[in-house]
């Protein structure tokens, strides 16, 4: 992620260039406060084996952790999928369509780009 | 993309009333069909309703708790991956006795081969690595898994099957892929060399 | 191809031992023969240690089952999917989740336990987003108490498993088809 300030000679504007990862990072911290949405992809594992933080570990990034989410830009535009584990009890297609709507809201606040999100319910817990 | 950015608000997800989760535990055809179709927790449980035979029986033929817990857990994962291939016409525990002890057998051949005197050492006391445990461990015990290390493996895994699983001919057959005239012929050997091993002991 | 194990004087040898391991006494001929008197002797001998041996408990160590599942969840991978329709293109389920919460409802009904379940979705041209995420064809095999009226029971499943796939899952379900494969008690 780079902030270009202007040159001598240039007008005052400043281009903002956000990187995949950056974009992944927004993406993740969106999608994980969708009411609805259990974990990321990454914490399948331990919502499957019910065993907090002892089979993988910690997540190495924390609350920033971007596992779950992949993401490219190209030019102002981005495009993401995201993969959650949700629970039995919430509609799928309806926190996955807000899922969409989270992400979009914050990468276009936060980082000025369209997004298109595409997301992939991976498992749903029954308990 | 316009009209999402004006709404704001999070959607409202509604709770939905969930049914109860019944108690009654699933026999093995229902857990098989559902692991078979991808259900995680379904292999789960069968897993945990047999690893103790399965683990008793690696433990048995292989003589040793760390290669038989090897053993154990490579059968289980190549359970997982071939389930497909699981027609269901043997019952479940047979095909995962022999996924066991096809497993053991090739760790068997792996090992260095046992020195063909092995009669010598069945009558010694266990050599003390750990003498309080050489102390309180059943010496003929010891003896006898000894002597049972000293036969080759398919002999082995036949008496296993039979004297501390107490199947009967025709499933070990059905495990085993050798005919029922074999299998006896492997446990009676298996049985009169364990009886000349053992004679001081009687 | 293996010959039958015989004793020298003909008798077979697996059954004479087994004979005398289940507590059976000697025979006419057993009593007088030495090769059946020795060939009992060893496994009378044996017999006790044996027991023993068959007898000490073993428990599977705790982390195996932990370690198989570790392996075997980080080798899925959910390519196998449904389509979820949205306004701002389609999103996906995976296919074994789903049926995973079929099963489920099935199985919170009295009298009944879910076997297989198989989710069919009708592939759709991609031009018309809301058309993508079609319904889906479910086939259910169930196991039922023996005792329940099965019609009037499959009928019920029907309408939960429509309701489950609109409200759980948010798929329409179009078709239902339960087979009752066994009864317990």
């Amino acid at each position: 992620m780079g902030l270009r300030r202007a040159g001598p000679g240039e007008s005052g504007a400043v281009t903002l260039h956000v990187g995949d990862a950056a974009v992944a990072r927004i993406a993740a911290v969106a999608a994980r406060g969708v009411p609805g949405v259990v974990s990321l992809r990454a914490d399948l594992a331990q919502a499957l084996l019910g065993v907090a933080g002892a089979v993988f570990g910690q997540d190495r990034d924390g609350v920033l952790s971007a596992d779950g989410v992949s993401a490219q830009v190209h030019g102002g535009a981005a495009d993401v999928t995201v993969t959650i584990v949700t629970r039995l009890g919430d509609n799928c297609r309806d926190v996955a369509i807000a899922v969409q709507e989270a992400v979009s809201v914050a990468l276009a606040g936060q980082a000025g780009l369209d997004a298109q999100v595409s997301v992939l319910v991976a498992d749903v817990l029954l308990t | 993309m316009e009209a999402v950015r004006e709404r704001m608000e999070p959607r409202v997800v509604e709770k939905l009333p969930t049914p109860p989760r019944p108690d009654v535990a699933l026999d093995d055809a229902t857990l098989v069909v559902r692991a078979q179709e991808g259900d995680v927790r379904a292999f789960e449980a069968l897993a945990r309703r047999h690893q103790a035979v399965l683990y008793r029986v690696a433990v048995r033929v292989m003589g040793d708790p760390a290669e038989a817990e090897d053993a154990l857990q490579e059968a289980l994962v190549d359970a997982w991956r071939r389930i497909g291939a699981f027609r269901g016409d043997a019952a479940f525990s047979t095909w995962m006795y022999r996924i066991v002890t096809n497993r053991c057998v090739g760790m068997l051949r792996k090992r260095r081969p046992v020195p063909v005197d092995g009669v010598a050492d069945a009558g010694l006391p266990p050599a003390p690595d750990d003498p309080a445990r050489a102390a309180q461990i059943d010496a003929e015990l010891a003896a006898l898994g000894r002597a049972i290390a000293g036969l080759a493996a398919d002999q082995r895994v036949c008496w296993v099957l039979r004297e501390m699983e107490g199947l009967g001919y025709e499933e070990i057959a059905a495990i085993t892929g050798a005919s029922e005239t074999a299998v006896r012929g492997r446990i009676h050997r298996a049985r009169t060399r364990l009886a000349e091993v053992m004679l001081p002991w009687r | 191809m293996a010959l039958e194990e015989l004793l020298a004087c003909g008798r077979d040898a697996t059954a004479a031992w087994d004979r005398a391991v289940a507590g059976a006494g000697p025979d006419e001929h057993e009593a007088g023969c030495r090769h059946c008197r020795a060939a009992r002797a060893d496994a009378l001998g044996l017999d006790a240690v044996v027991h023993r041996m068959a007898a000490q408990p073993v428990e599977a160590p705790p982390s195996v089952i932990d370690r198989v599942m570790t392996a075997v969840v980080s080798e899925l991978r959910p390519h196998d999917v449904l389509l979820l329709p949205s306004p701002h293109g389609p999103n996906r389920l995976s296919r074994p989740a789903a049926a995973a919460v079929l099963r489920s409802v099935v199985d919170g009904m009295d009298g009944l336990r879910a076997r297989s379940c198989r989710i069919e979705q009708s592939e759709r041209d991609g031009e018309d987003d809301a058309a993508v995420g079609s319904a889906v064809d479910v086939a259910v095999t169930v196991t039922g108490r023996f005792g329940i009226d099965l019609a009037s029971v499959t009928a019920r499943v029907r309408q939960m498993v429509v309701a489950a796939g609109e409200q759980a899952l948010g798929v329409p379900v179009s078709r239902v088809d339960i087979d009752v494969v066994d009864l317990w008690d």
